[in-house]
């Protein structure tokens, strides 16, 4: 159950994510199932605006991710606060395989190392980023593992049948 | 041997020179380079460099079913591998809507609470003998191995723990467990001065850890550090009070926190942290509730389409799994927010400026886990 300071802050929110960006989708998710209150669809661009609103308001980038999609990646960015009562903000935004998003490291410096990781594994370069390079991976590396084509073995389709 | 004539008069006069502490090196514990750009003996630039125990944890998550994985997360943070366990169960029953029995609950927060203590020893004794102080690492270590016999004595491992179970725990705790961990708990009381004694007043100590490596409030928002590093900059978060999960929200217990933001005061929050940690525990004792440890749950989940996050404190910070589940027994995709690997990233701006010999205290005081870091 929400309460009234969190949901007072979720109004809040809500009314200057729309200011900010006009075109992105918000919706209220279930916490209970989701672990997160806000869903921010982002499908037309906004990332930068919404990681300015964000700090505004005193939250920390919690972490940067993506999702291989096969035809589309999903970048996820996750913000929460630890100044208010607990919120945690989704953004999500679908981008073309060789799309190139801008970064938010220039907002948020945490986002440095989170979104060089994020181009270590799935090679999305990032504009404006200060030192986008490989991070875990070896600097030599000519793959990006977590790409759903990388590392694929006879095991991977069949493991359903041999287990169960 | 190197021919010296070919070095010329200005790489010999050159005043600004990089340095390569690590990978092997002893306060580091992990495998972790840091490359120091100095001027004489202060540091310009530093730059952590990782990925020397990557293991491909996420990627292991793809290729194995939700039952497979639960060996895995432990591995990640060997030194909280119960709470990451436990936060990957938590994260698995979000997604698929599973209850826990209530004294499930309580032997997680029992056993993550002993683990949280075993790894604290590890982050303030091991950031003394980076100091230089021996004994106070020695007495901490002969604390946290109470603590991994009593932990192998209902788990079976010492470190690197699979005890949790979609919709509880593995087994019940046994008599031997509850008893030793009641006669552990009254052990460590009596310590508690002693280690005051020991190490908190020492001169060379404090003058080495106070006012040095200071993050400020703002730099901790923008860099997102957590844990006990966060709250020695004086800012009350605690996903354990915050974010309540598990049975936390059923004891009674405080979060220390300090205002200095220096390496006194992250060692000062941990040892303090080390006290609640054992209210948490004999509360739990106190009141272990009867019932079953785990739930009716099938033999292999599967969860529904959609995506979860959960985040939950570790050791070292707010810890959290992002699942995406595509309707089937694999996972589609799991990212783990490493709290280490945010924690780490704020040295490049707190230590430019400090000697080099403050490095291996504000490291160490840190408290990151390299494998957690590089997963």
């Amino acid at each position: 159950m929400l309460t009234a300071g969190q949901k007072k802050l979720l109004v809040e929110l809500k009314s200057s994510l729309a200011e900010a960006v006009p075109e992105g989708q918000i919706s209220e998710s279930d916490y209970a199932k989701k672990g997160y209150h806000l869903e921010v669809r982002l499908d037309k661009g906004g990332l930068r605006r919404v990681a300015q609103t964000m700090l505004d308001k005193r939250f920390m980038l919690e972490t940067v991710t993506a999702v291989d999609f096969i035809d589309s990646f999903e970048l996820v960015y996750l913000y929460a606060t630890y100044y208010h009562q607990y919120c945690r903000v989704l953004t999500r935004i679908r981008i073309a395989k060789d799309a190139q998003p801008y970064s938010v490291s220039a907002i948020y410096p945490a986002a440095i190392w989170l979104e060089r990781e994020v181009y270590d594994f799935f090679g999305i370069r990032f504009q404006e980023h200060p030192d986008l390079k490989r991070i875990i991976n070896p600097d030599d590396a000519d793959y990006f593992p977590l790409l759903k084509n990388f590392g694929k073995t006879k095991f991977t389709d069949q493991i359903d049948d041999i287990l169960c | 041997m190197l021919n010296i004539k070919t070095i010329d008069d200005a790489t010999i006069n050159q005043r600004v020179y990089q340095l390569n502490l690590g990978p092997q090196h002893p306060s580091t514990h992990g495998v972790m380079h840091l490359l120091l750009t100095l001027d004489g003996e202060v540091v310009v630039k530093i730059e952590p460099i990782i990925g020397y125990s990557h293991r491909g944890h996420e990627k292991m998550a793809e290729n194995r079913i939700y039952e497979q994985y639960l060996p895995n997360p432990a591995r990640m943070d060997y030194l909280s591998g119960m709470i990451f366990n436990h936060g990957y169960c938590m994260a698995v029953e979000k997604l698929c809507g599973i209850e826990v029995p209530r004294r499930a609950e309580y032997i997680r927060v029992i056993t993550s609470e002993l683990n949280r203590i075993a790894s604290h020893f590890i982050g303030t004794m091991d950031y003394a003998m980076g100091l230089g102080a021996i004994t106070p690492f020695l007495w901490g270590w002969d604390d946290r191995e109470n603590i991994l016999d009593l932990l192998e004595m209902i788990s079976g491992s010492r470190l690197t723990y699979s005890y949790g179970r979609f919709g509880g725990v593995r087994n019940d705790i046994t008599k031997e467990f509850y008893d030793g961990t009641r006669k552990f708990i009254d052990r460590l009381r009596s310590r508690f001065w002693d280690y005051e004694n020991l190490i908190n007043q020492n001169v060379i100590f404090i003058k080495r850890s106070k006012e040095v490596g200071v993050i400020s409030k703002e730099d901790a928002l923008a860099f997102g550090v957590t844990g006990p590093t966060l709250r020695g900059s004086g800012v009350k978060y605690d996903v354990r009070k915050n974010e309540p999960y598990s049975a936390y929200p059923e004891f009674k217990f405080e979060i220390p926190t300090r205002k200095e933001g220096d390496c006194l005061a992250r060692y000062q929050v941990r040892m303090a942290e080390l006290e609640q940690s054992v209210n948490i525990i004999e509360q739990a004792l106190d009141h272990l509730p009867p019932g079953p440890v785990r739930a009716k749950v099938p033999r292999f989940v599967t969860p529904p389409e959609g995506d979860c996050y959960v985040t939950f404190e570790s050791a070292r910070g707010a810890a959290g799994f992002y699942i995406v589940s595509d309707g089937t027994r694999v996972p589609y995709r799991i990212k783990v927010r490493a709290p280490s690997f945010s924690n780490l990233f704020v040295l490049t701006k707190i230590c430019p400026g400090h000697f080099l010999a403050d490095i291996v205290a504000i490291f160490g005081s840190i408290d990151v886990t390299v494998p957690e870091i590089d997963r």
